[in-house]
């Protein structure tokens, strides 16, 4: 068995993102005396960019067919979280509400996705006519007002309020109280072993099937991950427990790794990315390719607005602008290519985590908001022109 | 046998569904401005209104010509300009107000500094080749944040221009101005002698044509092409002139548009971009130095960016966080509306102007009707996708 040996050069390009993250962490730890490393900032780190995580999956499935983007999201987050609101200050049942929510959301995805499968219509016109009017339409929805969610079960489940983080059964049970919180240990835990088994099971159907890859260097990754994910859930079972976002969002990037790796309809989103022509011409439909990938960001924007509608415990008509920005530059610094067929699930995580990191980061320090923004394109900027210049360095 | 044979020039003739094809959006146009002057009893067509749709839409026609050459080169977009009027409106009144520079130098260092963007975000994508909506998504995050910071000494975050009467002659008011409902003696000579220019310029096209024995439209084609055209001219300007004179602003809104009416119809370089966005590498086999024609594209951009930067802070008097706000999506949705394939290589200046007017009719008349702000939004969006679901169908039907 040859195993493919990695030079140095190849290693740092692999993982630049991850050492630009690691980098990035340590700097603002020095800058800010470790504040940035608190329990109750990693919590925060987590509940602010949510959404991030949940609206960048779905962006990466529409980038992937081509760098193709969706900027109607941030609109639509703030419509559907609007109908939910205002169902719910009706005292709606909250369920119908949430319902409703993903529906809404899932209707828009496939309403823009027909005309940009079926019309052809170029995403970014469809999409941005998405975003004057759905913006247009939670004004109308909210009567220009801030309308607020006062159902407590809805705050607790979606990540809002005082008391969003999953009860600590494991001491209730023992009757006990204080920190750690062990439910959060057993979670982080059983999540990890997860981890492992899928990894090991990967590797013996590796071996199995006579696939060389290095053994030593997938050992070592699955235990980085496994490190890094085991001090999260200290930080966190120290802090306040589990925060139930992380439920959800560990839930969608789930669903979007099996998607991406191991489904028919994933691979064709890259095949559809790499050669539109030929993949057509192999037999897939391509055109629903696109609708299904619209669709899911439709569906992704009615939980991110379910998300955020939580967090801050209402909704106004200025709320979630700019967060098709955010989803979009977390792609791309994760690695996703802007012609599409490139990019993956685990890249994107990297980049949520690296904008979030820096943001939180120049809050701490105190950076103006003004030149956050200013840091923030930059670091898109660099991102991308990172990746064309390594790119071409291969040819 | 004689080499130089003239081509017998054939005559096209006017059907109405191609003629009706063609000219849908202007029908489009005239339909609505006559539903919303019928909605405000006539409002819309009182010289007021003329004039503002000029001074609030200015911006719309310089962007729409810059954007009009990015999307030639392959249906790229530039997504900064709004944050770089923004910008650059902070840094001209820094220049004028805080270092009491005169407007002659300000003018001259605004547009050195939109050049010397416009030269490096030009190389980034023609050279680096970063995909140009995300090299201008980094200029709309950084710009709009530094113009900003920069406007954040000032406690109202805005720095007031209106001392330095200069800058505001040059870019906004009136040229000779006369009291309201008075005719306006220059402004009508203007109106007669661009009328008379339009008429001379389709007819000596059509002299031209014969010449070389190019397809010519009917006789009487060209002539109600000319009559429309001249009667339209005539008509605005003396709205205009009975409102007081000519705007400046259209002053600089007529020299870009009429400039990049050229440079699109009648020179190589020009010619060049509707290739490079037809196929860009059968027009780089060809000889065409792609490369070079992106960088002038968004370096163009720029040079127009500055340009409204200037004319939207002498409009507001003063340089403010919110300026230049979606100025990014008027311009695009200007020449989606016009025509202008998405996909580029195909769209004229003409088309732009009549996506634009469109555009601002619809604002203005909403305005007037007192629609509901968010109403407007939700007609924009839909207005946007309506005229590119209606582009992509008719080109359809000609294949």
């Amino acid at each position: 068995m040859n195993e493919n040996k990695m030079s140095v050069g190849a290693f740092f390009q692999k993982y630049t993102m991850i050492i630009a993250l690691v980098v990035v962490v340590i700097f603002f730890a020095i800058l800010t005396g470790g504040k940035n490393l608190l329990p109750g900032n990693i919590n925060n780190l987590i509940s602010q960019n949510g959404y991030v995580f949940v609206l960048a999956a779905g962006m990466l499935l529409c980038i992937l067919t081509g760098g193709n983007i969706d900027l109607s999201v941030g609109s639509v987050v703030c419509f559907t979280a609007a109908v939910g609101c205002v169902l719910m200050d009706n005292n709606v049942n909250m369920w119908i509400a949430v319902l409703a929510m993903l529906a809404i959301g899932l209707l828009i995805g496939t309403f823009q996705g027909f005309w940009i499968a079926k019309l052809h219509v170029p995403a970014f016109i469809a999409t941005l006519s998405g975003m004057y009017a759905f913006r247009g339409f939670s004004n109308v929805v909210l009567g220009g007002y801030q309308v607020s969610v006062t159902n407590e079960t809805f705050l607790n489940l979606f990540g809002g309020g005082a008391k969003c983080y999953v009860p600590d059964f494991i001491r209730q049970a023992m009757g006990t109280t204080g920190k750690p919180n062990l439910t959060c240990l057993a979670i982080g835990i059983v999540a990890v072993l997860i981890f492992i088994g899928l990894k090991v099971r990967k590797i013996l159907i590796q071996k199995k099937l006579n696939i060389h890859q290095s053994i030593p260097a997938q050992l070592a990754t699955t235990a980085i991950i496994s490190a890094v994910a085991i001090w999260l859930t200290l930080k966190l079972a120290s802090h306040k427990g589990f925060p139930t976002v992380l439920i959800w969002i560990g839930l969608v990037l789930g669903i979007y790794q099996y998607i991406t790796t191991k489904t028919a309809i994933g691979r064709h989103l890259y095949a559809v990315g790499g050669n539109e022509k030929a993949t057509a011409l192999s037999g897939v439909k391509t055109r629903n390719v696109y609708w299904f990938a619209y669709a899911s960001i439709g569906l992704m924007a009615g939980l991110a607005g379910i998300l955020t509608a939580a967090r801050a415990k209402g909704i106004d008509p200025t709320y979630a602008e700019g967060y098709e920005m955010d989803a979009i530059a977390s792609c791309f610094i994760g690695g996703a290519s802007a012609y599409g067929g490139v990019g993956k699930v685990s890249g994107m995580i990297v980049g949520a985590v690296l904008m979030g990191v820096i943001n939180q980061g120049m809050n701490i320090v105190g950076v103006d908001s003004n030149f956050q923004k200013v840091v923030k394109g930059l670091v898109l900027l660099l991102a991308v022109v990172f990746d064309v210049l390594s790119k071409r360095q291969k040819r | 046998m004689e080499k130089n044979v003239v081509k017998q020039s054939t005559i096209r003739k006017a059907d109405p569904v191609s003629l009706l094809k063609q000219n849908a959006m202007l029908l489009v146009l005239v339909l609505v401005y006559i539903f919303f002057t019928i909605m405000t009893q006539g409002r819309m067509f009182r010289p007021n209104s003329f004039n503002s749709l000029i001074n609030q839409n200015a911006y719309v026609f310089i962007l729409g010509c810059g954007m009009l050459m990015c999307m030639l080169t392959g249906g790229n977009i530039d997504l900064s300009c709004g944050s770089v009027v923004c910008l650059l409106g902070a840094l001209g009144g820094t220049m004028m107000v805080m270092w009491g520079w005169g407007a002659g130098v300000s003018i001259l260092a605004l547009l050195a500094i939109g050049i010397a963007y416009g030269c490096g975000l030009g190389a980034i994508i023609a050279y680096v080749h970063v995909p140009p909506w995300i090299a201008t998504l980094a200029g709309y995050l950084a710009f709009r944040g530094l113009g900003t910071s920069i406007l954040s000494v000032s406690i109202t975050n805005s720095i007031s221009v209106k001392d330095n009467q200069d800058f505001l002659n040059i870019f906004s008011g009136t040229l000779f101005k006369t009291p309201e409902g008075e005719l306006n003696i220059p402004c009508m000579v203007l109106g007669i002698v661009a009328a008379a220019l339009v008429v001379l310029v389709i007819f000596k096209n059509r002299a031209t044509r014969l010449k070389k024995g190019y397809e010519v439209d009917e006789l009487k084609m060209d002539v109600i092409k000319s009559v429309l055209g001249a009667a339209v001219i005539v008509l605005v300007m003396y709205k205009l002139a009975l409102a007081g004179g000519i705007p400046t602003v259209l002053l600089w809104v007529a020299g870009v548009v009429l400039v990049y009416a050229f440079i699109t119809s009648k020179t190589t370089i020009g010619r060049h971009f509707y290739v490079v966005g037809g196929n860009i590498e059968a027009a780089r086999l060809s000889g065409v130095n792609t490369k070079r024609i992106m960088f002038i594209a968004y370096l163009n951009m720029a040079f127009l960016t500055s340009i409204a930067a200037m004319t939207t802070l002498a409009r507001y008097t003063a340089a403010n966080a919110d300026a230049g706000k979606n100025f990014e999506m008027d311009a695009i949705s200007a020449c989606v509306v016009g025509g202008v394939s998405a996909s580029g290589g195909a769209g004229s200046v003409l088309g732009m102007v009549i996506g634009a007017t469109l555009i601002g009719v619809i604002n203005l008349g909403m305005f007037q009707v007192n629609l509901d702000a968010n109403y407007q939004r939700v007609v924009k969006g839909f207005v946007l996708l309506a005229a590119v679901v209606f582009d992509i169908l008719s080109k359809k039907k000609q294949r």
